[in-house]
C-alpha cells in the first residue's frame, strides 16, 4: 500500500513538473509556425480565380489579420477551453480530427510495439546466452536488416508480397475493409470495439488490415530493443547473484527469467518508452503507405500546407503523450525494481 | 437428440441458402459500385468554401446540379468537355435575347431535390445570390462572366428565371456550368442559416441540400466519401439516372498503392498515378489507360520580368533557346502530353489565334549565346530555379536537365525545392526570379489566358509582365463578338507573346486515367477530375 502511495505521489509530482515544459512547447510551436515562410491564406486561396480578396477572407477567418501577441493570447485562451482551432485542410475542428485519428495511431503503435517486444526480448536473451555463436550473429543480422531498410520500403515490399502476389491480405487502404460496417465507437480502437460488439468477422477484418503495417513498424524497432536486451542480459548474467544462483543449483528457467531478466529489464523499459513515443510521431511513412488515417500523416499534410492549427495541436498532443509515457515508464520501473520507489 | 439433429440440419441449410443467395448479391454490388482512389482528399461538401480541393469539386458535381452543363466532343479520338455546346441540366431550355443582355431559363418541371421537394426559381435565385454575395469562391469565378450582383437575377414565375447582363458576355452562360454555381435547396439551407452566417456556409460545408445524381451516405473529410445513387435523378445527357448504385471516393496517399489497387481490380479508376506507373500499366495491357492532353492547362518556365537579369527580353530569349526541350519532355513526362515547342511558324507569324499553340523554339545554343551577348551578359550570370515539392516527380528531372544545359551558355543555376505553401507565397510576393509552375483555365479562351496569366500585379501573372499594349488587346478581345476579329486579336497576342518571351510554355501534360477495362464513358472535364456521372460498366 505504501509503495503504491509513494508511486502515485511521485507520478503526480512528475506530472506537475512537466506542465511548464508543455506550456513552453505550446508557445514555441505557435511562434515557429508563424516564422515559417509559407502563408496558409495564399496556399488555400488557390482556386483558379482567387485573388487578394479571397486571401484576405481566409486570413481573417484564421485570425491572421491580428498582431501576433494578440493571436497568441487568443490561442492560449482557446487551448485553455479545450479548443485547438479549426483545420483548413479538413475543414474540421482539430480536436475532433485528433480524437478520431489518435486511436488509429495508438492501435497501430501498440500492436507494433507488442510484436516488437514479443520478438525482441527472446531474441536478445538468446543472443546473450550464447554470445559469439551462430544464433548471436543471426540475431545481429536480422536486426541490422530491420534497421537499415526504410519503413516505406519494407511496407511496400510486404504489400507487394502479401497483397499483390499472394492476395492473402486485404487491400492496404485504411483500418478496415471499406464494405465492413463499423462497430459503435467506445474506445476508438477497432479491435476492442469489434470485440465489444461481438462482431468477430469485423474483428478479423480489422486485424487483417492491421497486421501488415504493424509488422512494418515492428521490424524497424526490433533492433534497438533486441540489442539493449542482449547487452543488459550479458551484464546481468555475468553478475555475482547469477553465479550464486547457479552454484546453489536453481533451475535454469528461474535463473534466466526470475533473476537475470528481471534485473536486465530496466533499460529495456526505458528504451521501449522512448521507442513508443517516437513511433507514434514518426510512423508517418507507414501511415502514408497503408493509407492509415493516423495523426502523423495528418500533421505532415498540415505542415506542407502551412495549416497552423493542426500542426500546433499535433505537437501539443505528442508532448502530452511523451509526458504520459514517461510517467508510465516511471511506474513500471517501480514494479520492476522496488528500490526506485523508496528513493 | 433428433430435435437437435434437425436443428443443425436447418442451420446448415439456412447457411447454405444464405451463401448461395449472398454470393451473387455481393458480386452484383461490387459491379454496381464505382471505387475511385486518389492521392488528394475531399475536405468540404460545398465547393464554394475557400480552400476546397479539386476532389471536393468532383464530389459536388455529383451531389448538386447546376442550371446548365457542358456537352462533350471527341478530340483525337478521346472524349473531352466541349465549351461550345451547352445543354440544360436543371434548365429544360434557355434563351439568349438578340441583344445578348438577357438569358431566360425554363426550369424542368419534374426536377426535385433529394428531400423530394420541387426545384423552383426561388431556389435558383437564392443559390446564385449566394454565389455572388457571400464570401465564397464562386464570386471571383462568376465575375469573369459579368455576373456580379444579386439584382441581375430575377424570378419570373416558379419555373422561369431570368439573368440580366450589363453587356453581352460570351462567358456568362459557360460560367453557370462551372463548379461553383450549385443550385441549393433554399428552404433547407435557410433553416440552417444564422445571423453571422446568413448563407449557411458552415452547415453546407458538412451537409448537402442539392438535387444531384448521388446522395451522400458517409463523409469523412480527408479519408473517404461514400455516396448512393439518387434514383429520381434524370439530368444526364440521355435523361437517365446515373449508372452506378454506389460510389466510393477514397484517399490513398501512396501512388504505388493506388497503382496496385487498380491493377488488382480493387479500385475501378484512378487519375493521379505517377507517369512511370501509368506507362507500365498501359504496357501490361490488362487495364484501359486513357491519356488526354489537358487542353485547358499548361506548364511554364517563368522568369520574373521585373527582376534583373530577366528584365531584359534578350536574356529571356537566350533561356528559351537554351532549354533541352525534348530531353525534358521525356524525362519529366515520359513523353505523355502535348509539346508546346519545336513548331515552325510560316513567315514567323503565329498560325492561329488560339492559346496555347506550339512555339517556334528549340535547343540552339549558338543562338542562345548570341542573345545573351546582346543582352550584355556574355559570360552569363547566376540565378536560382524553384519548384514546389508537390511537383517534384516531374520538376526534379526537368530542373536537373535545365541546369546542365544553361551551364553551357554560362548561366549558373541553383535548384531550390520549396514546400507548396512557401512557393505560392513567394510567387504572390513576386520574389522568385526563375521557376516552373502550371496554370489551368476552366473556360479556356485566348483572351482569358492572356488576361489572367499575362496582365496585372497579381499572383497568376507569374512572369510579372506589365505591357500596356498586350493588356489593351486582351481587354478588347474580351467582349469581341465577331469571330474573325477575335481570331485576329489572338494572333496579335500570340505574336507579342513570342516576341516578348515573358515566360516559356513547355507542354500540356496528359491526364492519365487508368481504369478497369469494362468501364466506359470517361470524359476529360474542365475541372480535371472524373465526373462520376459519365461512367458506366459494360
Amino acid at each position: 500500500m505504501t509503495t503504491l502511495g509513494a508511486t502515485a505521489i511521485r507520478a503526480a509530482r512528475r506530472f506537475a513538473s512537466s506542465l511548464p515544459a508543455l506550456f513552453g512547447v505550446l508557445i514555441f510551436t505557435f511562434l515557429l509556425m508563424r516564422v515559417l515562410p509559407g502563408d496558409p491564406a495564399v496556399f488555400f486561396a488557390s482556386g483558379p480565380n482567387s485573388g487578394k480578396e479571397e486571401i484576405e477572407t481566409i486570413r481573417k477567418q484564421m485570425g491572421l489579420d491580428k498582431p501576433v501577441p494578440q493571436q497568441l493570447f487568443l490561442y492560449l485562451y482557446d487551448v485553455g477551453r479545450g479548443n485547438l482551432g479549426r483545420s483548413l485542410m479538413t475543414g474540421q475542428n482539430v480536436t475532433k480530427d485528433l480524437r478520431e485519428r489518435l486511436p488509429a495511431s495508438l492501435e497501430l503503435t501498440f500492436s507494433a510495439l507488442l510484436i516488437a517486444l514479443v520478438l525482441a526480448i527472446p531474441l536478445g536473451v538468446l543472443a546473450a546466452l550464447k554470445p559469439g555463436s551462430l544464433i548471436d550473429h543471426g540475431v545481429r543480422l536480422f536486426c541490422a536488416l530491420g534497421v537499415c531498410v526504410p519503413t516505406f520500403v519494407s511496407g511496400l515490399l510486404l504489400i507487394y508480397i502479401f497483397y499483390y502476389l499472394f492476395g492473402v491480405s486485404p487491400d492496404p487502404t485504411g483500418r478496415v475493409d471499406i464494405f465492413t460496417t463499423l462497430p459503435p465507437a467506445h474506445t476508438g480502437f477497432l479491435l476492442i470495439d469489434f470485440a465489444l460488439a461481438g462482431d468477430f468477422d469485423g474483428w478479423w477484418a480489422a486485424f487483417k488490415q492491421l497486421i501488415l503495417p504493424a509488422c512494418t513498424m515492428a521490424l524497424f524497432v526490433i533492433a534497438p530493443l533486441a540489442r539493449i536486451t542482449r547487452a543488459s542480459m550479458l551484464a546481468s548474467l555475468g553478475s555475482d547473484f547469477v553465479r550464486t544462483a547457479r552454484s546453489v543449483g536453481l533451475s535454469w528457467w528461474r535463473i534466466i527469467v526470475t533473476y537475470a531478466l528481471r534485473n536486465a529489464i530496466l533499460p529495456v523499459i526505458t528504451i521501449a518508452g522512448i521507442v513508443f513515443s517516437t513511433m507514434l510521431g514518426a510512423n508517418v511513412l507507414v501511415e502514408k503507405v497503408f493509407s492509415w488515417p493516423g495523426v502523423a500523416s495528418y500533421a505532415l499534410d498540415a505542415l506542407l500546407s502551412s495549416d497552423y492549427a493542426p500542426v500546433q495541436g499535433f505537437v501539443l498532443l505528442m508532448a502530452s503523450v511523451f509526458v504520459i509515457v514517461n510517467l508510465v515508464v516511471d511506474v513500471l520501473y517501480g514494479i520492476a525494481d522496488p528500490r526506485i520507489s523508496i528513493g | 437428440m433428433g430435435l437437435m439433429y434437425s436443428k443443425q440440419m436447418l442451420g446448415a441449410a439456412a447457411a447454405l441458402a444464405f451463401f448461395t443467395a449472398a454470393v451473387p448479391a455481393k458480386a452484383q454490388t461490387r459491379a454496381e459500385t464505382l471505387r475511385y482512389v486518389t492521392g488528394a482528399a475531399v475536405n468540404t461538401l460545398d465547393p464554394n468554401i475557400p480552400g476546397s480541393t479539386r476532389e471536393a469539386f468532383a464530389v459536388s458535381l455529383s451531389t448538386y446540379d447546376r442550371l446548365v452543363s457542358f456537352g462533350r466532343k471527341q478530340l483525337n479520338g478521346k472524349w473531352v468537355f466541349d465549351l461550345d455546346t451547352i445543354r440544360g441540366e436543371l434548365a429544360e431550355s434557355f434563351d439568349v435575347s438578340p441583344d445578348g443582355l438577357k438569358i431566360t431559363f425554363k426550369l424542368r418541371k419534374d426536377a426535385t431535390f433529394q428531400d423530394g421537394s420541387p426545384v423552383t426559381a426561388e431556389d435558383v435565385k437564392w443559390s446564385l445570390d449566394r454565389a455572388v454575395t457571400a464570401k465564397i469562391l464562386g464570386k471571383a469565378q462568376l465575375l469573369t462572366g459579368s455576373l456580379t450582383d444579386a439584382s441581375q437575377f430575377k424570378v419570373i414565375d416558379p419555373t422561369t428565371f431570368e439573368v440580366t447582363l450589363p453587356q453581352p458576355d460570351k462567358l456568362a452562360l459557360p460560367n453557370l456550368a462551372t463548379v461553383y454555381p450549385i443550385i441549393i435547396n433554399s428552404k433547407v439551407a435557410k433553416a440552417h442559416a444564422t445571423e453571422e452566417d446568413p448563407w449557411a456556409q458552415a452547415w453546407l460545408k458538412e451537409n448537402t441540400a442539392g438535387s444531384g445524381a448521388f446522395i451522400i451516405e458517409q463523409f469523412k473529410p480527408g479519408e473517404q466519401v461514400i455516396l448512393k445513387r439518387n434514383d429520381a435523378w434524370n439530368r444526364g445527357p440521355d435523361g437517365k439516372q446515373a449508372f452506378f448504385k454506389r460510389l466510393i471516393v477514397q484517399s490513398v496517399p501512396e501512388p504505388a498503392t493506388r497503382a496496385n489497387l487498380v491493377e488488382k481490380g480493387d479500385a475501378d479508376i484512378v487519375i493521379d498515378l505517377q507517369a512511370s506507373d501509368a506507362q507500365a500499366l498501359e504496357a501490361k495491357g490488362k487495364l484501359q489507360v486513357i491519356s488526354t492532353p489537358q487542353y485547358n492547362a499548361l506548364t511554364f518556365i517563368s522568369m520574373n520580368n521585373q527582376m534583373a537579369p530577366f528584365d531584359k527580353p534578350d536574356v529571356r530569349r537566350a533561356v528559351a533557346y537554351a532549354l533541352p526541350y525534348d530531353d525534358m519532355f521525356k524525362a519529366a513526362l515520359f513523353g505523355r502530353g502535348a509539346p508546346l515547342f519545336g513548331a515552325t511558324w510560316a513567315d514567323s507569324k503565329p498560325p492561329s489565334g488560339a492559346f496555347p499553340i506550339p512555339q517556334p523554339v528549340k535547343l540552339d545554343l549558338e543562338k542562345a549565346k548570341a542573345y545573351l551577348k546582346a543582352a550584355g551578359y556574355p559570360d552569363g550570370f547566376s540565378t536560382t530555379f524553384s519548384f514546389n515539392v508537390g511537383q517534384a516527380a516531374t520538376a526534379e528531372p526537368m530542373a536537373a536537365l535545365l541546369k546542365e544545359s544553361l551551364a553551357k551558355i554560362g548561366i549558373k543555376v541553383d535548384i531550390q525545392k520549396l514546400p507548396d505553401a512557401q512557393m505560392s507565397t513567394q510567387i504572390t510576393e513576386k520574389k522568385l526570379p526563375f521557376f516552373t509552375e502550371g496554370v489551368v483555365a476552366w473556360l479556356p479562351s485566348t483572351d482569358y489566358f492572356y488576361r489572367n496569366f499575362y496582365t496585372g500585379n497579381q499572383r497568376w501573372n507569374y512572369s510579372s509582365i506589365d505591357n500596356a499594349e498586350l493588356t489593351a488587346v486582351a481587354q478588347k478581345a474580351r467582349f469581341e463578338a465577331d469571330k474573325a476579329k477575335y481570331e485576329a486579336d489572338g494572333k496579335v497576342l500570340n505574336a507579342m507573346n513570342f516576341d516578348l518571351m515573358p515566360q516559356i510554355p513547355l507542354w500540356q501534360p496528359s491526364q492519365d486515367a487508368v481504369m478497369a477495362s469494362n468501364l466506359t464513358g470517361y470524359t476529360y472535364q474542365f475541372h480535371r477530375q472524373v465526373d462520376y456521372r459519365d461512367l458506366s460498366r459494360k
